[in-house]
């Protein structure tokens, strides 16, 4: 009985939660001309041409650039955090350096509203040049994704048995051959969370896109908001649903394969932070 | 012999020492560049008065910048918004969240794969959401007001002055909740089980184990999550700005928000900043007493 109710009570959660993504998803295979007249959540005639008007490249959508502004400054955010986390990492959980004051302000970060260096980085991007560029906005995505990239990072060589280290020192490894040839392959699933989280988040970051593109460097989620803001009052809503569905599709299954690792890191990263 | 080694020891040290500064210096590099810099520049603006034919040569001007933001109605019911936002929000998802992760964990622990169709809306960005919540609430193609109609014969206007609050908050807290239940989930499973045996053996009821003996065990969790939760709330920009922007008459405008639009639309530069530099405060204060709180407890248990 009570286990019946455990079931009705998750149900009901995942469609209520998830009732965004859900109708969605149902208005992106309908034709405007069943959506005028049925815009609840089931579907009388599935048509898939709301995706073929998606890929059409025209002058108001573009949404292979989009995705490609979106991919390219992702990889350089979750890749290049990984590059300077680690060795830090590294150096924090064995040298003990930096353990009273780099720590906590990079893991504070994660509490700061990102919004008040927004200002200066414009400036400063407009001075030299990386206003809307891809390379501009991957390098601000890094800083989103630095601090949770050294926490789950540094948990996971605390982890690691440090007789292997010494071991490794006493067969007269340096230090740089230690951390890449003994702790890398160690903590390898760890890089590989941290990576994939990182490429998440810097994919669902809306802020600095918005500030810092205007035309070459848009990402997704930007694009998206410019297409309803395009529309006026006129949306056609299968289109804009098929233009959302194919944003939020890589993020989305890329969680879902991860989940397990996803749901292991956020919970580390809000304790141990 | 014995200062020799005293030496070597020192030596070799002094190496490791320079090895590790080496392997943690890109990264600061990189934070004193990206975060550094603008700090700097952001203590000077504030207190300079700049707009965009000026922009490399500000004049120093004193307090004027923080002046016309204290003195600016607009920026106090931004903050009010965010503050608001902000608690209720997290009250919400932690409530919920707490629920879930207690009363479907016998489901979940058999069965972990049901874990993910509850983490899906944390995938999705919080921009594409408010965007779909456009979709959802619209008065004629959005399934949530044509079932309204269809059950009670009307919707009410989700958006417009008095409503939009609520229904932001509703969206952010149907997005959010999944992060609260997944710490508490969790937190749940790592109850020893001794503990509960313990209790067991007292004869405690499953009310009393939950209240004497789970929730207490669960605290610094639910603290952790309500603080990270709530400065996520309060600093909210993108699914505010997708949906509403500023609202109806600026109902909807949180302190990012406020920022947003002071320097890009109107232009106010040394305004956008000196708000800036005060949201900046408050975060970091709060933060200082969330620690402070924290390492007297910690000595407290001591």
């Amino acid at each position: 009985m009570i286990k019946a109710l455990r079931w009705i009570v998750l149900v009901l959660a995942v469609l209520i939660l998830n009732l965004p993504v859900i109708a969605t998803l149902v208005t992106s295979f309908k034709s405007s001309a069943e959506l005028s007249v049925n815009p609840g959540l089931w579907i009388s005639a599935p048509t898939l041409e709301n995706y073929l008007g998606v890929l059409q490249v025209t002058d108001r959508l573009n949404i292979y650039g989009y995705l490609a502004n979106s991919f390219i400054a992702s990889a350089i955010g979750s890749v290049l955090a990984i590059l300077l986390a680690f060795p830090a990492a590294y150096a924090l959980a064995r040298g003990g350096f930096g353990q009273k004051l780099l720590m906590p302000a990079v893991v504070n970060l994660r509490a700061v509203p990102l919004i008040i260096f927004a200002i200066p980085l414009y400036m400063m991007y407009q001075w030299v040049g990386l206003l809307d560029t891809q390379l501009g906005l991957g390098l601000i995505l890094t800083i989103v994704n630095l601090p949770l990239a050294l926490i789950i990072l540094v948990n996971a060589i605390l982890e690691v048995p440090i007789e292997l280290d010494e071991a490794a020192r006493i067969d007269g490894a340096s230090t740089w051959a230690i951390m890449m040839r003994v702790i890398r392959p160690v903590v390898r699933s760890a890089l590989m969370t941290a990576l994939i989280f990182g490429f998440i988040t810097a994919w669902n970051e809306f802020l600095f896109g918005l500030m810092m593109t205007t035309n070459h460097a848009v990402p997704m989620t930007v694009g998206a908001s410019f297409f309803f803001a395009a529309s006026g009052g006129g949306i056609q809503w299968g289109l804009a649903s098929a233009v959302m569905i194919v944003g939020a599709l890589p993020p989305s299954v890329l969680g879902m394969l991860m989940y397990r690792r996803i749901s292991g890191s956020l919970t580390t990263g809000a304790i141990k932070g | 012999m014995r200062a020799a080694e005293k030496t070597g020891v020192t030596r070799a040290e002094k190496l490791r020492r320079r090895e590790w500064r080496g392997l943690v210096s890109p990264m600061v590099l990189f934070l004193l560049v990206f975060l550094g810099f603008p700090t700097v520049v952001d203590v000077v603006y504030s207190l300079s008065r700049v707009d965009f034919q000026n922009l490399r040569a500000p004049q120093l001007a004193g307090f004027e910048n923080y002046g016309a933001v204290l003195s600016d109605p607009t920026f106090w019911a931004a903050a009010w918004f965010s503050l608001r936002f902000g608690v209720i929000t997290a009250a919400a998802e932690c409530l919920i969240g707490l629920f879930l992760a207690i009363f479907l964990s016998p489901l979940i622990a058999k069965r972990s794969a049901l874990m993910a169709p509850l983490m899906l809306p944390l995938m999705v960005a919080p921009a594409m959401v408010g965007l779909m919540y456009r979709l959802v609430l619209n008065e004629f193609a959005g399934p949530v007001p044509y079932y309204l109609y269809m059950i009670f014969g009307n919707s009410p206007a989700f958006l417009d002055a008095d409503t939009a609050f609520w229904t932001l908050c509703v969206v952010e807290a149907l997005q959010w909740t999944p992060f609260a239940f997944l710490l508490f989930y969790a937190a749940y499973q790592a109850i020893p089980e001794e503990a509960r045996q313990a209790a067991q053996l007292d004869g405690a009821s499953s009310w009393q184990m939950l209240t004497l003996i789970e929730l207490p065990l669960m605290a610094p969790t639910i603290a952790v999550a309500v603080f990270i939760r709530f400065i996520d709330g309060f600093r909210v920009f993108d699914n505010v700005y997708t949906l509403v922007g500023a609202g109806p008459g600026g109902v909807t405008q949180s302190l990012s928000i406020y920022i947003y639009k002071a320097f890009f639309e109107q232009g106010t530069i040394g305004k956008a900043i000196a708000a800036s530099i005060l949201l900046f405060l408050t975060s970091f204060a709060v933060l200082a007493g969330l620690s402070w709180l924290a390492a007297r407890r910690r000595e407290a248990r001591t």
